[in-house]
């Protein structure tokens, strides 16, 4: 190859590797709802109720940072409010749970009416104001 | 309230460390898998074995593959990146906000060795292309964890759960 073609594709690499970091960034912590409604059971995570409002119910796996900063986040939420509660999940100790839940990151987010309903999921490290307005929005409607 | 009905799984000692530390590393890595792969693409002499193991940009590659090996074996924080880091940067940044496990960035140095090792001797044999597709492999990835922080034990450490639990159930 000569020096030209060889820049150009180094280049294009780099470009590469940019616009696939800018999608991966865009997407972490983005909220999405499900259309239908999912009700999950307590049971099925080794629970006996959920929240009186919220659960914030989060997967992590061993091998991970955010997830450590996003227990930081979601714990410090169910700690200042009573209906809130968190849960933190070892992916690694319940594997099913993440074919059974279509998880393809950690961290990964649900957040849970006091039914169980999955009302939201965020995928990747969770920002602080996008859980408050989804909590607010569910405890003003309950 | 927070509760956790799986509580800590980690057995072995962690270390925590600068978070930055690991991101500057790759940032190195990369840079250099980037002069590899313009070597290699420059060299056209490449019909023997003799030739490409010693071609200048597959002696690059092993050295990459070497420290791939260093910081998955010894762990991230025994890197010679990192000491460079703790001994030139950090002074000039002062301590970081917060400090992470070591084990996920070490967990990354070997994927990195993996994939650096496997085009290491596809290219020994002969494979075309194998050193050129293999170091950019690495190359994006070492670029999205330097860069933004991309964190490549959030993603396959599950999809590796998944292949495993999905291969326990069909057998």
């Amino acid at each position: 190859m000569n020096p030209i073609s060889i820049a150009a594709s180094l280049l294009g690499l780099v470009a590469l590797a940019t616009v696939l970091g800018l999608v991966w960034r865009r997407g972490q912590g983005r909220i999405t709802t499900p259309s239908d409604v999912r009700l999950i059971a307590p049971s099925s995570l080794g629970l006996e109720s959920w929240a009186p409002g919220v659960t914030l119910l989060q997967f992590s796996s061993p091998l991970c940072s955010p997830c450590k900063t996003t227990n930081v986040v979601l714990s410090a939420l169910a700690a200042a409010q009573d209906s809130v509660s968190h849960v933190d999940i070892d992916i690694s100790e319940r594997p099913e749970l993440a074919t059974l839940f279509n998880i393809a990151q950690t961290p990964t987010t649900f957040i849970l009416d006091r039914d169980g309903a999955l009302r939201a999921r965020i995928g990747g490290a969770v920002k602080r104001d996008t859980v408050i307005a989804e909590l607010d929005s569910i405890l003003v409607a309950a | 309230m927070t509760a956790n009905p799986s509580s800590s799984v980690r057995t072995r000692a962690s270390v925590f460390i600068d978070p930055r530390s690991p991101r500057f590393g790759a940032g190195i890595t990369a840079v250099l898998l980037l002069i590899v792969i313009g070597l290699s693409l420059a060299d056209t002499q490449t019909a023997t074995l003799a030739q490409r193991a010693t071609a200048p940009g597959f002696l690059l590659f092993v050295a990459v593959t070497a420290l791939f090996a260093w910081g998955a074996s010894a762990g991230v924080q025994r890197h010679p990146y990192g000491a460079i880091f703790r001994r030139f940067i950090t002074p000039r940044l002062g301590p970081p906000a917060e400090r992470e496990d070591s084990a996920a960035p070490t967990f990354a140095q070997g994927v990195g060795f993996v994939i650096t090792l496997v085009g290491l001797i596809l290219h020994l044999a002969g494979v075309p292309w194998a050193l050129v597709i293999a170091a950019s492999a690495a190359f994006i990835a070492a670029f999205l964890n330097s860069v933004f922080a991309y964190c490549l034990g959030c993603q396959m450490y599950l999809l590796l759960v998944r292949v495993r639990h999905a291969r326990g159930a069909a057998s």
